[in-house]
C-alpha cells in the first residue's frame, strides 16, 4: 500500500467505517461466539434458548454446565464459603494448586464482611485467613492493603479502592473462578472466544499506535464506537 | 478460660479452648476477641457416627484446601493420625475414606515440613492401598483421590522414591488405571517418572507395556496429560537400548511414536512441549534406536534443539534445550557440523554466559553449565568449528572462571569445553594467555574428587603440554610433575594413561632441568611398573618418555650417566618380553636414541646380548622392526664421532656387515635408505 492511499483512508473516518462496512461478516460465525460466550459463562438458559432460535450447537453437554452455574450464582449472591465448598468437592487440588486466586476469594470475603459492616468480624477474619497469603506474595500484601483501607472510613463507598465493592469486582472473581474450573476441566478456551477478539483489536490499535500511525480510533469497545483521526498527537 | 463466642463467617460459634503449645499468630492487636480460632469440628471427626464425621471432614477439608496455615494446624495437633487410622480401617465407609484421602492430598500441598510429617507416619503404603480398592463407581473416586496425594508425595523429593516400581503386580495395576480418568493419568505419569530410578525398573514398565500406554497418551487432545506423558518416556528409554528399541517401533492410532513425538516439536506447539518431545528423540537416538542420519534427528530434532536455544525463549527452556543439545551431538561429527550452522548457534549459546548473570543462582549455573556442554560437544572433532568457539568473545575468561565454579556440573562441564577445544592448541596459543589457565586447571586436577574431573583434566593438561611453550614454568611452579607422577600410580587406568602421556609430552623438546625432574620424581621403578602395565597403550606412552628424555646429545649422555644402568634393563625387558611389533619399535628407538649419545654408545657396544639382538632384529620380519634395527646400527658407527673405527670393527665382527649387504637388495624403499645410509658409514675395508 502507499503511502498515499493510508494518508486518505486514515484522513477521512468516513472512508474508514465504508471500508469496515464492505468486511463481510458470517453470520453462523457470530452465532457461534455468541453461542461460545455463553456457554464459556454459564449462561444455561440463554444458551439453550439461543439453540433453539439460531439453531447453533453448543460446543458441550448443556447439562455441563450446572455446576459452574451454581458456583458463578453463590459468588454473585455474596455467599463465598458455599462457592468454595462447592469447588473443593468437584476438584479438590484446584484452590491448593491456585493460591493467588484463593486469596482473591477470601478478599471478596472479606469485602462481603466490609460490605455488611461487620467491622469487628472483618478485621478477625483478614487476620487469621489473609495474613498468610501477604507473607508470602508482595501483590496480594497491597491488595490486602486496599481491602483493610476500606475500614479506614465511615463510608466505604467514598473511598478510593471503593471499586471493589462494585458488583464488577465480584463478576471478576466469579470469572476467575469459572476459568479455573474450565482449565481444571481442561475446556481449551477459558475465555470466551468474544473476549479474544476483542484483544486483538486492542493490540492491533496498540501496535498502530505505537508506529505513530493515524488512523479512526474504536475507543469504546462496548458500542464499537470510532472516532475521529486525532490529528494533534 | 470460659467459653468463647464469636463469628465465624456468618455462624456464630462456641470456640473450643486448645491444649497448650498451640503456636499463637504473632500479630496481636487488642481489638481481636479471640486469638484461638473456633474449630468445633475438629472434635467431631472423632465421632463415631458416620454422618457426624463425615461432615466434620469436609468442614476440615474446606478449612485446609488453600492455607498453609490451618494445615500446619492440623499437623500439629495429630490430626493426621486420626486420618490416617480413617482410611486404614476397611470398615469405614468410603464417603468418609475418600475426604480423608483428600484433606491428606490436601496437606501434601503445603509446605516441606507438612510433607515430612505425612512421610514419617509412613502414609504411602495406605496410598497404595486405596489406589488398590477395587470395587464400584464410589470407589473410583477414592483410587484418584490416593493417586493424587501418592504424586504430590513422591513429586515432592522428600519422599523416598523406587520401591513401589519394583512391585510387579502395582505397576500392571497402575498401567491399568490409565483408562480411568484424566486426572488418573497424569497423576500416574507423574508417579511412574519418581519411581523409575533404575534400568531394571525401566525394563519392568516396559515389559509391562508402558511404553505403549505413554504412546497412546501422548495421542490424547489435553496437553496436561500429554506433558507428563512426556516426561515419564523419557525417563524410561534413557540410556536403555532394549526400552528404547521397543519404543521407537511402538505406535497409535496407526501412527509410529517417532512420529507422533516430531509432531510434538511443532513450531506452533508449546514451548515446553517441544523441548520435551525434542528431549525423548534425543534420548532414542543416543540410545541407538533411531540413527542420527534420520531427518527426524538430524533434520527435525536438531532444528528444534537449537532454536530454542534462542535468546527470545525463557532462560529456563534455554538451559534444557543446550544442555540436550550438547547430550545428542556428543558423539557424532556430522550432528555436530550440521548443528553448529543452524539458527546462529553458537553466537546464541555465547549469550547464555550474559543471561546467566541476570539469573538466581540455580538457573545461573544451569545456563552456564548447558553451554558449556554443547561447546564441549560441538567443539570435539572439527577445527573450523572450534575455531568459531573460540573466537568467541570472552569465551576464555567464562572458561577459568567456569573451572572454578561452586557448581561441580559447572565445572566438569567447563573442562570438558576446554578438553574438546585444547585439541586445537595452536590456536589457544593465539587468543590468550598461557598461563591465565594453567592454575584453575592444577588446582582442579589436585582437589578433584570426582574421577570423571580428573580424568579430563589430565587429558586436557596433556592436550595443551603438547605446544611447545616457554611459559611452562607457571605449570612447574604448581606442582604439575608430582601431580602426574602420582597419576601415574593410579588404578584408574584412564588416569595411569594420562598421566605418563602427559609427562610425555611434557618432556618433548625440553630443558634438561624438566627432564631431570621428571625422571627425579617418577623413579626408574616406576618407569619398570609402567612398563610392565596390562595397559598397552600405557607402555607405549612410558617407552615415549624415554624416548623423549634421551634426545639431544648432552641430555642423552646427562641421563644415561645417572640411570643408564636402569634404562638398559628396561629396554631389554621390553625386547624380550611379549609384545607387538609397535611395541618393539619403541624400545629399538630408544636404543636408536642411546646410540645417539657420546659416553652413552658405551652402554649398547659393552653389551654383547643386546648387539646380538640388534643383529636378530636387523632381519626380523618385521620391516619397521628391521629399520628401527638399522637405525641404532647407524648411529653407532657414525663415521664422524670418536671411537667411530672401533665401533664399527665390534659390528662387523658381529657379522652386522654382512647383513648389510644382504639388504641392500630389498625393495623396500625405505628400508634400503637406512641400510645404504648405515653401508656409507663404514670405512672401506
Amino acid at each position: 500500500m502507499s503511502s498515499n492511499y493510508l494518508d486518505n483512508l486514515a484522513s477521512s473516518r468516513e472512508n474508514w467505517l465504508n471500508k469496515l462496512e464492505g468486511l463481510n461478516i458470517n453470520r453462523t460465525d457470530m452465532n457461534k461466539l455468541i453461542m461460545n460466550y455463553l456457554v464459556t459463562e454459564g449462561f444455561k438458559e440463554a444458551a439453550e434458548k439461543f439453540k433453539q432460535e439460531s439453531g447453533v450447537e453448543p460446543t458441550v453437554d448443556l447439562n455441563s454446565l450446572d455446576h459452574r452455574i451454581r458456583v458463578r450464582d453463590a459468588i454473585q449472591a455474596g455467599n463465598i464459603q458455599a462457592a468454595v465448598a462447592m469447588v473443593n468437592e468437584l476438584h479438590p487440588e484446584l484452590l491448593d494448586n491456585d493460591r493467588f486466586l484463593y486469596f482473591h476469594l477470601q478478599q471478596l470475603q472479606l469485602i462481603e464482611l466490609i460490605r455488611a459492616g461487620r467491622v469487628e468480624e472483618a478485621l478477625g477474619y483478614a487476620q487469621e485467613h489473609l495474613c498468610e497469603a501477604a507473607e508470602e506474595d508482595k501483590a496480594v500484601l497491597s491488595e490486602l492493603e486496599r481491602t483493610l483501607a476500606l475500614l479506614g472510613f465511615e463510608q466505604p463507598e467514598q473511598c478510593p479502592f471503593s471499586d471493589l465493592l462494585q458488583p464488577a469486582h465480584r463478576q471478576k472473581v466469579a470469572s476467575e473462578l469459572n476459568a479455573a474450573i474450565l482449565r481444571m476441566e481442561d475446556q481449551e478456551a477459558t475465555s470466551p472466544k468474544l473476549a479474544d477478539l476483542l484483544r486483538l483489536i486492542l493490540w492491533a490499535q496498540e501496535e498502530l499506535d505505537k508506529k505513530k500511525i493515524k488512523y479512526p480510533k474504536m475507543v469504546d469497545l462496548a458500542d464499537a464506537k470510532i472516532d475521529k483521526v486525532d490529528m494533534s498527537k | 478460660m470460659g467459653q468463647i463466642l464469636a463469628y465465624r463467617g456468618d455462624v456464630l460459634v462456641q470456640l473450643v479452648p486448645l491444649p497448650l503449645g498451640q503456636t499463637l499468630h504473632t500479630k496481636q492487636p487488642s481489638f481481636r476477641q479471640d486469638p484461638n480460632n473456633g474449630r468445633p469440628y475438629i472434635e467431631e471427626i472423632y465421632s463415631t457416627d458416620e454422618a457426624k464425621c463425615l461432615h466434620a471432614l469436609i468442614c476440615l477439608k474446606n478449612a485446609v484446601i488453600g492455607s498453609n496455615r490451618q494445615k500446619g494446624f492440623v499437623v500439629q495437633h495429630g490430626v493426621i493420625s486420626r486420618l490416617i487410622q480413617i482410611i486404614s480401617c476397611d470398615s469405614s465407609p468410603v464417603s468418609v475414606r475418600i475426604e480423608a484421602t483428600i484433606i491428606l492430598g490436601s496437606i501434601a500441598k503445603g509446605t516441606d515440613e507438612h510433607v515430612k510429617a505425612l512421610v514419617d507416619m509412613n502414609i504411602i503404603p495406605l496410598l497404595v492401598k486405596g489406589v488398590l480398592e477395587d470395587g464400584d463407581e464410589s470407589s473410583a473416586r477414592l483410587v484418584e483421590a490416593s493417586l493424587c496425594c501418592l504424586r504430590t508425595l513422591l513429586q515432592s523429593g522428600l519422599a523416598p522414591t523406587g520401591t513401589l516400581a519394583q512391585d510387579s503386580d502395582f505397576v500392571q495395576h497402575l498401567l491399568a488405571l490409565l483408562r480411568a480418568s484424566i486426572t488418573s493419568q497424569m497423576a500416574i505419569a507423574t508417579i511412574l517418572t519418581a519411581e523409575c530410578k533404575t534400568p531394571e525398573c525401566q525394563d519392568l514398565l516396559s515389559a509391562h507395556g508402558a511404553v505403549y500406554s505413554l504412546t497412546a497418551l501422548l495421542c490424547s487432545p489435553h496437553r496436561k496429560v500429554q506433558m507428563p506423558a512426556l516426561s515419564c518416556l523419557a525417563k524410561i528409554i534413557f540410556q536403555n537400548r532394549g526400552v528404547a528399541l521397543a519404543a521407537a517401533s511402538a505406535s497409535f492410532g496407526g501412527r509410529p511414536l517417532p512420529d507422533i513425538l516430531t509432531s510434538l516439536m511443532a513450531q506452533d506447539m508449546p514451548k515446553g512441549m517441544q523441548l520435551s518431545a525434542a528431549r525423548c528423540l534425543t534420548y532414542l537416538h543416543r540410545a541407538g534406536a533411531l540413527s542420527a542420519s534420520d531427518d527426524i534427528i538430524k533434520g527435525k530434532t536438531l532444528s528444534c534443539l537449537t532454536r530454542l536455544c534462542d535468546k527470545n525463549h525463557d532462560n529456563g527452556i534455554k538451559a534444557i534445550a543446550a544442555e540436550t543439545l550438547g547430550y545428542l551431538t556428543e558423539v557424532d561429527m556430522i550432528l555436530q557440523k550440521d548443528a553448529s550452522i543452524l539458527n546462529h548457534l553458537i553466537t546464541n549459546l555465547a549469550m547464555y554466559f550474559k543471561y546467566a548473570m541476570e539469573e538466581v543462582p540455580p538457573l545461573q549455573a544451569q545456563l552456564r553449565q548447558a553451554a558449556f556442554r554443547a561447546f564441549a560437544s560441538l567443539g570435539a572433532n572439527d577445527e573450523d568449528i572450534r575455531k568459531k568457539i573460540i573466537e568467541t568473545e570472552g569465551l576464555m575468561d567464562h572458561i577459568v572462571c567456569g573451572l572454578q565454579d561452586s557448581s561441580p556440573g559447572v565445572r566438569l562441564a567447563a573442562i570438558r569445553c576446554l578438553h574438546s577445544l585444547s585439541r586445537s592448541v595452536q590456536q589457544l596459543r593465539t587468543t590468550f594467555q598461557d598461563h591465565l589457565v594453567w592454575k584453575p586447571l592444577m588446582n582442579l586436577l589436585k582437589h578433584a574428587s570426582d574421577d570423571d574431573v580428573v580424568t579430563v583434566a589430565s587429558s586436557t593438561l596433556c592436550n595443551l603440554l603438547l605446544e611447545f611453550s616457554p611459559s611452562k614454568e607457571p605449570i612447574l611452579e604448581l606442582g604439575a610433575i608430582d601431580l602426574l607422577c602420582g597419576l601415574t600410580r593410579r588404578k584408574e587406568a584412564a588416569l595411569r594413561l594420562n598421566g605418563i602421556w602427559a609427562l610425555m609430552n611434557m618432556a618433548f623438546q625440553a630443558e634438561q632441568k624438566i627432564k631431570s625432574q621428571i625422571l627425579k620424581a617418577l623413579g626408574t621403578e616406576q618407569i619398570f611398573r609402567l612398563l610392565s602395565d596390562p595397559e598397552v597403550n600405557v607402555l607405549m606412552k612410558t617407552l615415549g618418555l624415554l624416548r623423549n628424555l634421551l634426545s639431544t646429545k648432552p641430555h642423552i649422555d646427562q641421563i644415561m650417566n645417572l640411570h643408564g644402568i636402569q634404562i638398559m634393563q628396561a629396554v631389554i625387558l621390553i625386547l624380550e618380553g611379549n609384545h607387538s611389533a609397535e611395541v618393539k619399535e619403541q624400545a629399538l628407538c630408544i636404543l636408536a636414541n642411546i646410540a645417539d649419545g657420546d659416553s652413552a654408545k658405551d652402554f649398547i657396544m659393552t653389551n654383547e646380548d643386546v648387539l646380538k639382538k640388534l643383529a636378530s632384529y636387523m632381519m626380523h620380519s618385521s620391516v619397521k622392526l628391521q629399520v628401527a634395527a638399522i637405525f641404532c646400527v647407524s648411529n653407532l658407527v657414525w663415521k664422524e664421532e670418536n671411537g667411530a673405527l672401533e665401533r664399527q670393527a665390534r659390528l662387523k665382527e658381529m657379522g652386522v656387515h654382512k647383513l648389510l649387504q644382504q639388504l641392500i637388495n630389498t625393495s623396500d624403499t625405505l628400508l634400503f635408505d637406512k641400510v645404504k645410509t648405515a653401508m656409507t658409514q663404514f670405512s672401506d675395508s
